[in-house]
């Protein structure tokens, strides 16, 4: 297996935010879909994705419940609260605002 | 709303730790399990699944232990357990823990208690609306007139009222003392007459019934009166239906029209209030200063704007009314700080010294956590091997330092219930009803919080002195040593700078502590011109009903007086208005002197009035020092006599003889008759607040008879046991008259001078303990020093050493530390004595005997402190000390 891309700090955040964005999701189904929408290039470190996990609902951002997944088994649901919306919002257009000026600087230099 | 949800978050990680510990597992568990089957799919052994799943995943425990990080649990934990380790480490060293906890609540405890009067008088003497916008104005005339002479002119506080605009309103009062009848007895009471206003600029409404009317202050319709919530309680024992019926004021019937609230009684210590009801020519009175204003002023309008306004005002009086209003300027102070006088700066005197206290036992208990620390440094040094870092070990100090001095508080507080009520009650009632905000001293919620945070200071502050004193704790090094540790040489000035501080205080304290001592000593001394000793006092005052007329006050008096001097042991008997030590100022009277013209109406010389019997002067054994003192022959009939004191004679017939010469009371053309002087006495100290020289006239009492006089016995024993012999000649005089007020002499001059030893009793005891915990902390610090020189001291001695030289290292030491402290605490005491000087009205004054003796007394402490370890390490043999580790 490729080594995982390492995140750039503080992106994973936002990678878990724009994920549930659609709809509630658990861990596991997070760290696939970054994987898969970023057609593989991303890896999340497994484990390190719980922390963050914890940490936003500490901060409120995302809210958890438990439910049935997919094969009928326990699962902790996370989604996006509204101030997590709006805070995704304001870090995504950060974001884009930043990989903008950085591709800009590399097609120049 | 995001911090409420992150609260009930956090609080469920703490207080559900378990349920969500599993659900964290449940998680975790579900994450691999799906992950396996995801490998399963592809193919993999059941086995090879499990161990991709597991190496994709991570450490899974350290990743348990981020999401507890993450939910903010550790921090809580950690300090949980802090403080459980502190309580045990505390609970282990008993004796240690005793004697940090028992100083630092006798630092606390005495500001507590000290705070609390503070408190009190202070920040509410008064709980008035708005406070601060209450000034007292009066007009002064150029010549010190102390705080009870603060007064105005009727018709200047009219035109004030009337044409200045700084004031929403202004109101006049004037103290009275009235003479109550109940069943029979006279009782005297103080009241206050009020201009009608007077509750509206205070903004103060009955308990129950009305205030006075505009209508209400003319002569005629004024028999009205308010009374105060603690005289209904007291001599009305709270009648219900009280209002609408009358009371019998010096003779006048009065109907009760209001009934105050609780808390009030201003002007202490009044009990009831009337109008004030001023005849038209007593309102026009320029020439008087009679009455006491008080006035509020307009929103927005500053004190120093509204003397601005007063300026103006009284320089257009002056040129206006020239005769009388030349030389006066009116004048304003705030309310709140009037009261700023005498009582208080007396406990701020003692707040400060209290804090002084508080500092150096913080001082001396930083010195005992220190030694305890160099004993802790392995396990310290351990801790941060294992991880700790400097935050957390800061936690661990902190939480131990600040459960003593929470303990501490604790123990304060419990104490400071009954030391308040014992200061409280330390100082007598005479003294205290002229304090106002005196009855409201308490443990209240700002005495708590003082406390409180006086207690958490001090844990903070302990806490940060030992995480900076360990700071530099090198694991590798200390773990590797053995023995009990080595102390670095900026540990050992840390100390030394500790035991500096220490000094400091004690010398500030004790000085301090000497002074005040001093000034009481002094001041049982200051009454001077008369012997209080075998003195018995006892107040008398006649009903007005039955003794309507002079003949007959005259002739009980005789009565009195004639079976009292008769009573076996009784040397001399004799009547006064006033008698030294009473804590009340003597009437004061203005004064012609025949054939010298006053050169206006407001510089009248003033003088004391007294009216004494013949025998007045030698019962209290006053001097006479020229012409004679009065005799019976001075009757109701014979020539108007007086006798005047020496100071008086002194003043206005400096280069002649005053014998001869005739004075008139009031003004120079009033109807008073002139008084012949036929008598110059020595002058007496009438309160101690007075000064010695103060101009004073004697009548004789057969010339002038009062109902209400003081009965002075001179006996020839304890004056104490006469009192049933004095009631039995009262009783055959009228048995309708009550004794008031018995007490030996010495004891009013105790009582009078009570709040001075209440101070020097308390700044001794501050300053006892200052010098017990300096001499400890210096005895500490040396022992602890020598201790660990022991091995040196050994080398020394096995080299050859004198052991003379020896023990003049560690006393040079012990007396370098001291010497540095006093040399700089002697400059603050200095300083701090000339503050109390100018508080305490020249009763203290810096002496220098005084500071030597305490500079010398510091020295010779640490001197002994130091003399006994170095004895104890020079006699143990080197061989011993040589292996000592």
């Amino acid at each position: 297996m490729s080594k995982p891309t390492d995140l750039v700090q503080g992106t994973l955040d936002l990678l878990i935010l724009k994920s549930i964005a659609l709809a509630p999701m658990h861990g596991w189904a997070i760290a696939q879909r970054i994987r898969q929408v970023s057609n593989e290039v991303l890896q999340v470190n497994q484990g390190a994705l719980y922390p963050a996990l914890h940490r936003l609902e500490q901060q409120g951002w995302i809210e958890a419940e438990w439910g049935e997944s997919e094969n009928n088994r326990r699962a902790k649901y996370y989604s996006l609260t509204k101030p997590g919306g709006k805070y995704l919002q304001s870090e995504q257009a950060n974001w884009e605002r930043l990989s903008a000026a950085i591709g800009l600087v590399l097609k120049k230099a | 709303m995001r911090w409420l949800q992150s609260i009930s978050h956090r609080l469920r990680s703490l207080y559900r730790k378990d349920a969500v510990e599993r659900e964290t597992d449940q998680e975790l568990r579900f994450h691999l399990e799906r992950q396996i089957a995801e490998h399963a799919a592809t193919g993999m052994s059941p086995e090879e699944a499990r161990r991709a799943a597991l190496l994709e995943f991570g450490g899974v425990e350290q990743f348990k232990e981020e999401c507890r990080e993450a939910r903010g649990v550790n921090r809580f934990e950690s300090l949980l357990a802090d403080l459980c380790y502190g309580f045990r480490s505390l609970r282990k060293s008993p004796g240690f823990t005793v004697v940090s906890v028992l100083t630092l609540a006798l630092g606390i405890g005495a500001n507590a208690a000290i705070f609390s009067v503070v408190n009190a008088l202070l920040l509410h003497p008064y709980n008035f609306h708005n406070l601060d916008s209450l000034v007292r104005v009066w007009e002064d005339r150029g010549i010190d007139e102390g705080y009870d002479e603060r007064y105005i002119a009727p018709a200047d506080a009219e035109e004030l009222r009337s044409t200045t605009g700084a004031f929403e309103g202004l109101t006049t009062y004037s103290m009275q003392s009235f003479g109550l009848r109940t069943k029979g007895d006279v009782q005297p009471i103080l009241g206050c007459r009020v201009s009608a206003n007077f509750f509206d600029v205070l903004a103060v409404i009955p308990v129950s019934g009305r205030l006075f009317g505009e209508a209400e202050q003319q002569p005629g319709a004024d028999q009205l009166v308010i009374l105060s919530y603690g005289s209904w309680q007291r001599r009305f024992a709270g009648d219900p239906r009280l209002l609408g019926k009358t009371i019998s004021l010096n003779s006048r019937i009065y109907s009760i029209v209001g009934i105050m609230p609780k808390d009030f009684d201003y002007p202490v210590p009044a009990e009831l209030w009337v109008p004030l009801a001023l005849t038209p020519a007593e309102k026009a009175d320029r020439a008087q200063l009679s009455l006491n204003a008080l006035a509020r002023l307009k929103p927005g309008v500053s004190v120093s704007q509204a003397a601005a306004v007063l300026n103006n005002f009284s320089r257009r009086l002056e040129q206006e009314y020239p005769k009388t209003n030349a030389g006066r300027a009116t004048t304003l102070l705030q309310l709140r700080k009037e009261l700023y006088m005498f009582t208080l700066p007396l406990f701020i005197l003692l707040q400060a010294a209290a804090g002084f206290l508080l500092l150096l036992a913080c001082a001396n208990l930083a010195n005992l956590v220190f030694a305890r620390m160099i004993g802790r440094q392995r396990e310290i040094a351990l801790r941060a091997a294992l991880g700790a870092g400097r935050g957390r070990l800061g936690q661990l100090f902190l939480s131990e330092t600040l459960l003593y001095s929470l303990a501490a508080a604790v123990v304060a507080i419990v104490a400071s219930f009954a030391s308040v009520r014992a200061l409280r009650t330390s100082i007598p009632v005479g003294w205290t009803k002229w304090v106002p905000g005196w009855d409201g001293i308490r443990v209240d919620g700002n005495v708590l919080a003082f406390t409180i945070l006086a207690a958490l200071g001090v844990g903070l502050f302990l806490g940060i002195a030992t995480m900076l004193h360990t700071s530099r704790v090198e694991p590798n090094k200390t773990l590797k040593e053995t023995g009990t540790g080595t102390v670095t040489r900026t540990k050992r000035r840390v100390c030394n700078a500790l035991v500096v501080v220490q000094v400091m205080f004690a010398l500030i304290l004790l000085v301090c502590a000497g002074l005040t001592i001093q000034g009481f000593v002094r001041l049982a001394k200051v009454y001077q011109g008369f012997e209080p000793a075998g003195i018995l006092k006892i107040e008398i005052s006649l009903p007005q009903k039955v003794y309507a007329d002079d003949a007959k006050i005259a002739n009980f008096y005789q009565q009195l007086l004639r079976g009292a001097a008769s009573v076996p042991g009784v040397r001399h008997a004799s009547l006064v208005t006033n008698p030294p030590a009473s804590n009340v100022d003597d009437e004061t009277t203005f004064f012609a002197v025949e054939g010298q013209a006053a050169p206006n109406a407001s510089e009248l010389p003033s003088a004391d009035l007294q009216i004494a019997s013949p025998d007045f002067f030698d019962t209290l054994k006053i001097s006479s020092v020229a012409g004679r003192v009065f005799s019976d022959a001075d009757s109701a009939d014979s020539a108007r006599v007086a006798v005047i004191g020496h100071a008086m004679a002194s003043r206005f017939w400096a280069k002649e003889d005053a014998l001869g010469h005739r004075i008139k009371l009031g003004v120079q053309n009033s109807t008073e008759p002139w008084l012949t002087i036929v008598g110059v006495v020595g002058d007496v100290r009438q309160n101690w607040w007075n000064p010695v020289t103060r101009p004073v006239i004697y009548k004789p009492f057969a010339q002038a008879p009062q109902r209400s006089m003081n009965l002075l016995l001179r006996t020839t024993s304890n004056p104490a046991s006469y009192v049933s012999a004095v009631r039995d000649v009262v009783r055959q005089a009228d048995p309708a008259i009550a004794l008031r007020g018995v007490n030996t002499l010495d004891e009013e001059i105790a009582d009078s001078i009570a709040i001075v030893r209440i101070m020097g009793i308390l700044m001794g005891i501050f300053g006892l303990v200052a010098l017990a915990l300096s001499s400890i902390g210096v005895y500490g610090v040396l022992s602890e020093s020598v201790a660990q020189r022991t091995h040196e001291i050994g080398i020394r001695l096995a080299l050859g050493a004198n052991p003379r030289d020896l023990m003049k290292l560690i006393l040079g030491q012990a007396l370098k530390l001291t010497g540095i402290g006093l040399v700089i605490a002697v400059p603050c005491a200095v300083a701090i004595s000339r503050a109390m000087a100018s508080l305490i009205f020249g009763v203290v004054s810096l002496d220098f005997t005084i500071l030597g003796g305490f500079t010398l007394l510091l020295l010779v402490v640490a001197l002994g402190a130091g003399y006994l370890p170095a004895r104890r390490a020079i006699g143990v043999d080197p061989m011993v000390s040589l292996r000592y580790e």
